[in-house]
C-alpha cells in the first residue's frame, strides 16, 4: 500500500528510510523531507494549545498528483511518515492510523533493544520486516 | 526584462495566451494606481535613473480632498515595465490597468529629443486604451532652440539634471491628482451618483441610479473576447452578468479612489448577482476584491512603504527584491496577529473569511485555464495574506498547487515563480521547501529547455538551499556538532550539485572546495565506493585548481569558508615529544616541591583543586628556542589506494615556529602510520601547538585539533624557553683498549668511558668538549653520581674543577678539555675468619702482645684454602662498601661481622654517572641549563691482597714490624715494593710473608686521647683509626706487573688493629729506662746474670703526658714462659725480691721521672721475664674535674714492651 516508509529523528535527521521502488529514492527523500516543515508546523501548534493527551497522528501533510504524505509523530518527538499513492483512493484514513500504530509498535521493540542507542540508524530485521509487510499491504 | 520589452515593442500582435504573472503582488495593490516609469536608456545612467525613480516613489500616496469635501488616501504603485498583457486584463481588475506613464530621458541634442519624445508618444500608443496621463522628465542644459517635437502632446519637465529637480515630488503629486480626478469621474460615470449627495444616502440613490442606466456594457476578460460571439445579448442572464460585473467593476474603482468601504458594498451585491448567473470568472474575481477590500479595511497601515533609505551605501541585499518593486518581504511572518479591528467596517470580512472567500476565488479562476496568471497571483497574494496572519498551514495550501497551474511561461518566469514561492515559504517558515524551490529554480537556469544556461546563477541558487538542508559550509561548525545533521542523502546530493555548478561555471577552486567539503563532512555517510568515486573526482577538480585553505569570497559578496581535509588521512594520538635526554633543558636551581613525606598521597597540599587546575594540554616539560621539537602522529588512509601526503606541518600560534615540512606515502587501507612532524621554535613564549597541515589530493588543509572531534585536546601549549648551547663530548684516548668509545653520533646521548684497573693502579681520561651550538657556553659543572659515598667516589674518579673553569667561556664552534683522573682504589686487607680467635676477645690487660703472634700465624698457615675460595665464589659482585673502616676501630666488632658479605680479592665494578650540567646565553639568564652525561665503568681487578698481619716490637722503641701476608692475586708475576727499596717476586696466587718496619704512632697524635685516661668506645675507635691511619701513611707498598708493565700502589688504610697490637704500634706515654745494675739493659738485648747473685733492677718512668699523673701503681712481676705459652707467675721458690715489686707512685708530674730500684736473686737459673708496668688508678688527672663515674673502673695499664728477658745462669 504505502511506497515510502521513513523514521525521522528528534532532530529531524533519517533514521530509516525504506521505499518500494528504488530506483527514485531520492525523490522521496525530497518528499519526506519537505514533509517535515509540515510535520514541524503542525507540532508547533500543537504545543501551543496545552493539551494534555496529544494526538499523535499528524493526518495528510500533503498532497501531490502522485502522492499522499501522512504523517505521525511519538511522543519523544519520533516522526513517522507515510507516503501512499494518490491513485489509491480506497484507502481509508483508518487503515493510515493502523500502519501508523504498527509502525509505532515496531519501533518501539528497536529501542527496547538494549544495544541499540537511541539516535542511531535503525539496523533490525525485524523492524524491516514489519516495514515490508505494511508497504506490501499485508497487514 | 529589457530585451522582452522591445520584443513586445517589436511584436504589434502579441500572443494573447502569454502571460506575466506578478509575483509580488499584494492585496493592497488592488486599490493602487498604476503608473509606468520608463527609463529612456541612450545618455541617462542607470544610477541617474535610480536616483529619479527613488525619488518618484517617494511620493506613494497623496491625500485628495473630493467634491464631498471628504480627505480619500489615494495610493500609487510605480512599475518599470509593464506587459500589454496584464494591460489587458485591466476590465476585469482595474488595478491592472496602466493610468500613468512617467518616461525620464536625458538630452544633449535636438536628436536625443526627438528620440525621447518618439519613444514616448509611441508607449503612449501602447497603453493608449488605459492611459490616463502622461510626464516625461527630461534631464539636459537648458537651451532655448531645442523644442520638443510638434507631435508631443505631453507635459514636459525640464531639469538640468538629477539633483537639481526638487520639485519632482510636487510635479508627481499633480500627476496622481489629475490621475484621481479622472478615475474618480469614471467612478461617478458608472455610478451616476453625484458627488453632491451626501455619504449616508449614497448607497441607495447608487442602487437607482444603476437601474437607470439603460445599457450596461458587458465587460469582458481578454480571453472571453473571442467567445463573446453568438451570445443572446440581450437575454436577461446576459443583462444581469453585465449588471454583476459592472458592479464588481464600480468596486475596483471605489477601492482604487480611496472609499474601501462603498467598494465592500459593492462586491457584496456583486457576488450576489454574479452567483445567480453562474459567472464563475467574475464571481472568483468579485470574492478577490471583496478580500482585498477587506484586507484594505482591516489592516490599514500595510500599505507597501518606501524604506527611509538615504544611506546609498547600504543596498538592498541581492535576490531578495527585485529591483523596481518593493516586495511586502520586510512584513514579518505573523505580525497582522493583533487585528486592528475597524469598528465601522461591519461589511469587511474576518480574518478567517478574508483566506476563505480567496480559497473560493481561486477555485473560481481554476475554472478557466485562461486565467492561470489571474489565478496565480491569487495564490500568491492569500498566501501573503495567511503568512501575516500566521497562518502557514493555510499558506502553503494556497501555495500548493501553484506550480501546477497551467501558464505558458518562459524558463526566466519559471524561475521567478520558483524563487517567489521559495520567498514565501521562507517567510512561512519552511525552509526545506523553499529550500526545494531554490534549488528546483537553480536547476531550471540549466534546463534543457534553457537556451543560455547560466551556470552562475544556477551555482547561487543551489548555494542559497544550502540553509534549508541544515547544511552549512563551515565543516566546523558541522564538526563540533553545533547544528543537526540534517539529512545526510540529500546534502550529499545538493553537494554534488553545486559541484557540478560550480565546475561549468568556471570556477574549479570553488568545485574543489566544495567536493573537498563533500568528503570531509559526509564520509561516513558515503559507502566505500562512493568514498572511492568522489576522491578521485576531487583529484581530478584539484588538478585544475588547487585547494588551499583559505576563504573564498564569491562575486556576490559570499565567503565560502576553507574546507579540510581530516580524515583523508585519518590521523590519531597526537602527542608531542619531550627533547632528547641529553637536550632537555633543566632548572639550573630546583624548585622546592612541597611534598609530604610519602612518595604518593590522595591528599593535596594547599590548594585542594591543583589537580583540577593541571591541564593535559599543558606540557610538564619545555622546549627550546632554535632548538628541533617533534611531534608524532598516527595517520590512516581509509582509502583504498595509495595516498601521498606531503607538505605535512604543525601548525602553531602564539609564538614564531618554523615548521619543516614533512612527506609520506599511506599504503592502501593501512594505518597507523607513525610520522613525525618537527619545527623549530623561534621565540620565547608559550607555543600553542593547534593542528597540523597537510596537502592531499591536490588538497591544502589546515587540520585544527579543535575541530577534529576525535582529538582529546583543543590544542596543546608548550613553554618555550630561552636558547642553551648545545656540546658535544668525545674522549681522546683510543689508544687504549680498555676504552670503548662508541661512534659520537648527535642520536647519542651519553658517552661511554669503560675501564679496567687492578686495584692500587692509576690512569687518566681526557674528556674533549666541542661547543657545537650556537651559543657560548658559559656554565659548566660536573658532578658525579654513584652508589659510593662522595669520599669514596673521590678516591676512585678525580677530575680538577678549577682546570674547566679556566677555560670558560666556550664560544661557539670552540672545544676545551678536561682529564678524568681514575684510581683503582680497593681494600687490601682480607677481612678476618671467623675461625681466627681474635685478640679482641681475650681480656685486653695484661697479655703481651707478641706471644699471640704465633699462635695466630700458625692458625692460618693450618687454615685450608679451599674455604677461601669458597668466599669467593659466593660474592660475585663484591661491595665496594668499605665495611672494614668502619668497624676497624672495634676489635670486638671485627669478630662479629659475617664475613661472607666482603671479599676484596674478588674484581668489583663501579657504574658512576658523570654528569655536565652547562649552559650559557639566554638560557642560562633564565635559569636553564642541560645535562649532558659521561656514564663511566670502572672494573677494578684484584691486585695483592694482605690476608693476615701482626705487629712485632723492633730492635727500637721507636720502631715495630708490620708483619704482612701478602697474596698476589693476578694470574702473573708481581713485583712487590715495599720498604726502602725491598723487592719481592710473587708468582700468581703465591703468598709470601712480608715484614716492614714502620715508626711507632708519636703520642703527639694521640694527645688528645689521653687526656681521659678511661677511653669509651668512641675514643677507642678513634684511637684505633688513628693509628691505623698513621700505619697506613708509613707504610707504602707498591706493585708492578712486569708483563704488562702496570704498577699500583696498594694502601693499607683500614688495617684493623687489636688493642694488643695498639700498644705495640703506638708509643707509650711512660718512657721506661730499666737499669740492671746500673747498667741501662737495652731491649731484646741479651741479658745475663748468674743464679744466687743479687741483681740490682732499676726502673725510671718518665710521663711524657703534659699533665701529671696520680696514683701510679709501678709494679715488676716475674714469670717464665713455656712453650705452650702457659705462664707460671708463682716464682716464689725460684726468686726472691728484696725491696718493694710494687710501689704507689701518688703523683708523677709531667716530664718527669721516677726512679724505683729493688734487687732480685735468682734461685734456679732458666728463662726469666721481668713484667713492668705501671697502672694508674682512678680518675686523678687534675685538669679533669673528680667524680666521674669511671673512678671506680679498672685502671690503664702501661707496660714496657718488651718485656725483659733474662737468662739466669748457673754460677
Amino acid at each position: 500500500m504505502a511506497v515510502c516508509i521513513a523514521v525521522i529523528g528528534k532532530e529531524n535527521s533519517p533514521k530509516y528510510v525504506a521505499c518500494l521502488h528504488s530506483e527514485n529514492e531520492l525523490q522521496f527523500h525530497y518528499k519526506v523531507h519537505t514533509a517535515l516543515d509540515v510535520v514541524e508546523e503542525k507540532l508547533s501548534l500543537a504545543g501551543k494549545s496545552n493539551c494534555d493527551v496529544r494526538e499523535l497522528y499528524l493526518g495528510l501533510l500533503h498532497s501531490t498528483e502522485e502522492h499522499k504524505i501522512f504523517g505521525y509523530v511519538t511522543n519523544t518527538k519520533i516522526k513517522f511518515i507515510v507516503i501512499v499513492e494518490a491513485a489509491n483512493t480506497t484507502l481509508r484514513d483508518n487503515e493510515v492510523r493502523t500502519m501508523f500504530r504498527r509502525l509505532h509498535a515496531a519501533y518501539t521493540d528497536v529501542v527496547c533493544n538494549p544495544f541499540y542507542i537511541p539516535g542511531d540508524h535503525i539496523v533490525s530485521k525485524k523492524f524491516e520486516n514489519v516495514v515490508k509487510s505494511i508497504m506490501s499491504g499485508n497487514s | 526584462m529589457r530585451s522582452s520589452v522591445s520584443y513586445i515593442l517589436s511584436s504589434p500582435a502579441p500572443d494573447t495566451r502569454m502571460s506575466h504573472p506578478d509575483y509580488d503582488q499584494i492585496a493592497q495593490d488592488h486599490a493602487s494606481i498604476l503608473i509606468l516609469v520608463h527609463h529612456q536608456e541612450g545618455l541617462l545612467k542607470p544610477k541617474s535613473f535610480t536616483k529619479v525613480w527613488d525619488k518618484i516613489r517617494r511620493v506613494n500616496h497623496t491625500k485628495v480632498t473630493d467634491s464631498a469635501g471628504v480627505t480619500r488616501q489615494v495610493y500609487i504603485r510605480y512599475v518599470k515595465d509593464y506587459p500589454v498583457e496584464s494591460n489587458d486584463w485591466g476590465e476585469f481588475q482595474t488595478h491592472r490597468r496602466l493610468l500613468g506613464l512617467i518616461s525620464v530621458g536625458q538630452y544633449e541634442s535636438q536628436t536625443d529629443l526627438n528620440e525621447i519624445c518618439r519613444f514616448h508618444e509611441s508607449l503612449k500608443v501602447r497603453y493608449t486604451t488605459t492611459l490616463y496621463d502622461s510626464r516625461c522628465i527630461l534631464f539636459g542644459k537648458e537651451n532655448e532652440e531645442l523644442q520638443t517635437p510638434s507631435n508631443f502632446k505631453s507635459l514636459p519637465l525640464w531639469y538640468s539634471d538629477v539633483e537639481s529637480c526638487s520639485d519632482l515630488e510636487s510635479q508627481v503629486s499633480e500627476l496622481l491628482n489629475s490621475l484621481f480626478w479622472v478615475l474618480e469621474s469614471k467612478r461617478q460615470l458608472f455610478s451616476g451618483v453625484s458627488p453632491l449627495f451626501s455619504r449616508m444616502h449614497r448607497s441607495h440613490s447608487q442602487e437607482r441610479s444603476r437601474e437607470k442606466l439603460d445599457r450596461v456594457p458587458l465587460l469582458l476578460a481578454p480571453f472571453e473576447r473571442k467567445d463573446i460571439v453568438g451570445l443572446d445579448l440581450e437575454s436577461r442572464t446576459n443583462k444581469k452578468k453585465c449588471m454583476g460585473r459592472m458592479i464588481k467593476h464600480l468596486g475596483d474603482l471605489s477601492l482604487q479612489a480611496g472609499v474601501p468601504h462603498e467598494a465592500l458594498q459593492h462586491y457584496i451585491s456583486a457576488l450576489d448577482t454574479l452567483r445567480s448567473v453562474n459567472d464563475w470568472l467574475w464571481l472568483g474575481g468579485a470574492a478577490e476584491g471583496l478580500c482585498s477590500a477587506s484586507v484594505i479595511v482591516l489592516y490599514p497601515g500595510r500599505w507597501r512603504t518606501f524604506p527611509i533609505q538615504r544611506n546609498a551605501s547600504l543596498p538592498p541585499s541581492p535576490g531578495k527584491r527585485r529591483p523596481g518593486l518593493i516586495g511586502p518581504s520586510s512584513l514579518p511572518l505573523g505580525s497582522l496577529t493583533p487585528v486592528p479591528i475597524v469598528e465601522d467596517a461591519p461589511k469587511a470580512l474576518s480574518p478567517e473569511g478574508i483566506l476563505r472567500r480567496y480559497q473560493e476565488a481561486i477555485q473560481n479562476y481554476a475554472k478557466y485555464q485562461s486565467a492561470g496568471m489571474i489565478e496565480t497571483e491569487a495564490c500568491f497574494k492569500a498566501a501573503q495574506i495567511a503568512i501575516q496572519q500566521g497562518c502557514p498551514l493555510q499558506a502553503a495550501s494556497f501555495l500548493k498547487n501553484v506550480v501546477l497551474i497551467n501558464l505558458t511561461l518562459t524558463e526566466q518566469e519559471k524561475i521567478q515563480r520558483f524563487l517567489s514561492l521559495s520567498e514565501l515559504y521562507t517567510q512561512m517558515g519552511f525552509h526545506r521547501k523553499a529550500s526545494l524551490c531554490r534549488r528546483l529554480a537553480a536547476t531550471r537556469h540549466v534546463s534543457d529547455q534553457n537556451r543560455q544556461p547560466d551556470w552562475t546563477q544556477c551555482y547561487n541558487l543551489m548555494l542559497q538551499a544550502l540553509d534549508g538542508h541544515r547544511l552549512s559550509l563551515d565543516p566546523t561548525e558541522r564538526a563540533t556538532g553545533g547544528i543537526a545533521e540534517g539529512w545526510p542523502a540529500l546534502q550529499i546530493h545538493l553537494l554534488q550539485q553545486l559541484v557540478v555548478a560550480a565546475r561549468r561555471m568556471g570556477h574549479s577552486a570553488l568545485a574543489t572546495r566544495h567536493m573537498t567539503f563533500l568528503l570531509q563532512t559526509m564520509w561516513h555517510h558515503l559507502n566505500p565506493k562512493e568514498q572511492r568515486e568522489l576522491t578521485k573526482q576531487l583529484q581530478k577538480l584539484a588538478s585544475e585548481c588547487e585547494g588551499a585553505p583559505v576563504p573564498l569570497v564569491l562575486d556576490s559578496r559570499a565567503v565560502i569558508p576553507p574546507a579540510n581535509l581530516t580524515n583523508i588521512p585519518l590521523a590519531k594520538n597526537f602527542r608531542l615529544q619531550d627533547l632528547p635526554l641529553h637536550l632537555r633543558p633543566q632548572k639550573i636551581q630546583k624548585l622546592k616541591e612541597d611534598m609530604g613525606p610519602f612518595l604518593y598521597t590522595p591528599i593535596s597540599f594547599g590548594s585542594l583543586d591543583r589537580k583540577s587546575t593541571k591541564s593535559l594540554s599543558r606540557m610538564d616539560y619545555v622546549w627550546v628556542e632554535g632548538d628541533m621539537c617533534e611531534v608524532l602522529l598516527d595517520l590512516y588512509n581509509p582509502l583504498p589506494f595509495e595516498l601521498k601526503v606531503s607538505n605535512m606541518r604543525l601548525l602553531a600560534s602564539e609564538v614564531v615556529f618554523e615548521s619543516i615540512p614533512s612527506s609520506i606515502v599511506l599504503p592502501p587501507d593501512s594505518g597507523p602510520n607513525t610520522v613525525v612532524l618537527a619545527g623549530v621554535p623561534k621565540e620565547v613564549g608559550e607555543l600553542e601547538i593547534q593542528g597540523y597541515s597537510t596537502h592531499t589530493l591536490g588538497v591544502k588543509s589546515n587540520c585544527q585539533l579543535r575541530h577534529m572531534r576525535h582529538m582529546p585536546q583543543p590544542s596543546f601549549t608548550v613553554e618555550v624557553v630561552p636558547a642553551l648551547p648545545h656540546m658535544e663530548m668525545s674522549t681522546n684516548d683510543q689508544k687504549n683498549n680498555n676504552l670503548q668509545l662508541p661512534p659520537v653520533d648527535a642520536s647519542v646521548s651519553i658517552t661511554t668511558i669503560s675501564k679496567s684497573l687492578y686495584a692500587g693502579e692509576s690512569t687518566e681520561c681526557q674528556v674533549t668538549i666541542l661547543n657545537s651550538g650556537s651559543q657560548p657556553i658559559e656554565l659548566l659543572e660536573i658532578s658525579a653520581q654513584c652508589v659510593l659515598d662522595p669520599s669514596q667516589l673521590k678516591q676512585v674518579l678525580q677530575w680538577s674543577a678549577d682546570n674547566i673553569q679556566a677555560q670558560l667561556p666556550l664560544h661557539p664552534g670552540a672545544s676545551a678539555s678536561f682529564t678524568l683522573y681514575l684510581h683503582g682504589h680497593a681494600e687490601y686487607i682480607a677481612p678476618p675468619r671467623s675461625d681466627v680467635n681474635d685478640g679482641g676477645s681475650q681480656p685486653s690487660s695484661l697479655l703481651s702482645g707478641p706471644s699471640s703472634l704465633p699462635s695466630r700465624l700458625s692458625s692460618l698457615a693450618s687454615t685450608p684454602q679451599p674455604s677461601r675460595h669458597a668466599h669467593h665464589n659466593e660474592l660475585s659482585s663484591g661491595s665496594f662498601r668499605s665495611q672494614i673502616s668502619s668497624r676497624s676501630g672495634s676489635s670486638i666488632g671485627s669478630s662479629r661481622l659475617n664475613p661472607k658479605i666482603y671479599d676484596p680479592s674478588a674484581p668489583k665494578v663501579i657504574d658512576c654517572q658523570l654528569k655536565l650540567r652547562y649552559s650559557g646565553g639566554p638560557g642560562l639568564e633564565a635559569g636553564y641549563c642541560r645535562v649532558k652525561s659521561i656514564s663511566l665503568s670502572l672494573e677494578i681487578l684484584p691486585s695483592i691482597l694482605i690476608t693476615s698481619w701482626d705487629v712485632l716490637p723492633a730492635e727500637t722503641s721507636s720502631q715495630f714490624y708490620l708483619v704482612l701476608d701478602v697474596t698476589n692475586k693476578t694470574l702473573g708475576e708481581l713485583e712487590l715494593f715495599y720498604a726502602d727499596g725491598k723487592v719481592m717476586l710473587l708468582e700468581g696466587n703465591e703468598e709470601c710473608r712480608i715484614a716492614v718496619p714502620v715508626e711507632r704512632c708519636p703520642l703527639s697524635k694521640l694527645s688528645k686521647l689521653y687526656q681521659n685516661i678511661e677511653l669509651t668506645d668512641v675514643e677507642k675507635a678513634e684511637l684505633d683509626s688513628v693509628c691505623s691511619d698513621h700505619v697506613a701513611s708509613l707504610v707504602d707498598l707498591k706493585w708492578v706487573l712486569p708483563v704488562s708493565n702496570r704498577s699500583g700502589k696498594a694502601s693499607l688504610r683500614g688495617l684493623p688493629l687489636t688493642s694488643d697490637m695498639l700498644d705495640i704500634v703506638r708509643m707509650s706515654p711512660l718512657q721506661w729506662e730499666v737499669l740492671l745494675n746500673k747498667e741501662i739493659a737495652k731491649p731484646l738485648s741479651e741479658l745475663t746474670c748468674v743464679a744466687g747473685q743479687c741483681l740490682q733492677l732499676g726502673v725510671t718512668v718518665q710521663n711524657y703526658l703534659d699533665w701529671p699523673l696520680h696514683n701510679v701503681a709501678l709494679s715488676l712481676k716475674f714469670f717464665q714462659e713455656y712453650q705452650s705459652g702457659i705462664r707460671n707467675y708463682r716464682l716464689d721458690s725460684q726468686l726472691a725480691v728484696a725491696g718493694a715489686p710494687n710501689v704507689l707512685i701518688t703523683q708523677l708530674d709531667d716530664q718527669s721521672s721516677v726512679y724505683h730500684e729493688c734487687n732480685v736473686v735468682f734461685f734456679m737459673p732458666g728463662l726469666y721475664k721481668i713484667d713492668i708496668q705501671c697502672s694508674s688508678v682512678g680518675n686523678c688527672s687534675g685538669a679533669h674535674p673528680p667524680g666521674d663515674a669511671t673512678e671506680s673502673t679498672p685502671a690503664h695499664t702501661w707496660k714496657l714492651i718488651p718485656p725483659i728477658e733474662l737468662t739466669v745462669t748457673d754460677p
